[in-house]
């Protein structure tokens, strides 16, 4: 029992880590865009070389990545049971 | 006043931080174990100090049979350990192998003429006002009690939870500088130009009422 509450509430919690890990990064990489476009290219549609970026970056693996959000605390979880209980 | 209020304040919570941290983080003790056994145990106001009543070895809320750990520090002191699952919650050390670990302990019994030392790794604090012993996770044995223990597991935890700390507060940076700012700004210039037109309107009846007088419109 408690150990389904666990799963459920530490994949409700992980998941919100996810979201805001993910607007943060997408954030990130927009404003990288428009510094890039402000600064050094300067020509042509400012919108459109953005737009193109940000589709560039959700097929990127940088964006992928964001799954370790998940994967890296069940490791931890499964490494913490190994070392109390089978050492 | 209001300055030493708000630095009584940091202080407190400083305090309670480094407390919470003390008594959850696993710290570890060279010891040599003299006795284990189970006794009743009434558990009542301390309640947080012990394991959920759901994790299986309690038989009911207030109640229950609990494992007991005796031992005593190279300098002679005693200490008395629990020996309690932590369930699958909090505090997160998923221990649900109080009955092998209660078993080693025995195996680990010795005498003062012949000790047998052990690092005993434990979290909580034994404080005999209360009736709360700190939670025994694992034991080990070493040949004598002059090892070298470096506390690798709180190291990485800590500065774990500092970088944690840190990513947050650029991701609320992050968050402050382009979705709050430009709202906030939009706000300034609307209001900006609204008192334009307010101080325009204000000119105009001032210029009306002046023109009653005699005075020329500018």
């Amino acid at each position: 029992m408690g150990f389904i509450r666990l799963a459920v509430f530490g994949f409700l919690f992980l998941s919100v880590v996810y979201l805001l890990v993910s607007i943060y990064s997408r954030s990130l990489r927009r404003e990288k865009l428009e510094k890039r476009w402000d600064n050094d290219i300067k020509e042509g549609d400012r919108d459109a070389y953005i737009e193109t970026g940000m589709k560039a970056y959700e097929g990127s693996l940088r964006k992928k990545l964001i799954v370790l959000v998940f994967i890296i605390p069940i490791l931890v979880f499964l490494g913490t049971i190994y070392m109390v209980n089978f050492q | 006043m209001w300055r030493y209020f708000k630095w009584g304040f940091r202080i407190f919570a400083l305090l309670f931080v480094f407390l919470f941290f003390h008594y959850v983080l696993p710290q570890h003790d060279v010891v040599r174990v003299t006795n284990t056994y189970n006794r009743l145990t009434t558990v009542g106001a301390n309640s947080i100090f012990y394991s959920a009543p759901d994790v299986g070895t309690a038989e009911s809320a207030t109640t229950r049979d609990i494992r007991f750990i005796e031992a005593v520090r190279p300098n002679d002191k005693v200490i008395v350990y629990r020996n309690e699952d932590t369930g699958w919650v909090w505090p997160p050390y998923f221990k649900y192998d109080s009955s092998n670990l209660q078993a080693e302990a025995s195996n680990l019994k010795s005498t003062k003429e012949a000790p047998q030392w052990a690092v005993m790794t434990h979290y909580g604090w034994r404080l005999p006002f209360l009736s709360i012993y700190p939670n025994a996770i694992s034991i080990r044995e070493v040949d004598s009690p002059d090892v070298r223990l470096i506390p690798w597991v709180n190291i990485i935890i800590l500065t774990t939870i500092a970088l944690m700390l840190l990513t947050l507060r650029r991701m609320w940076a992050q968050f402050r500088e382009r979705s709050i700012d430009p709202v906030l700004d939009d706000i300034d210039e609307a209001s900006d130009a609204a008192r334009d037109r307010a101080q325009g309107f204000w000119a105009r009846f001032m210029g009306w009422l002046g023109s009653w007088r005699g005075k020329p419109r500018r």
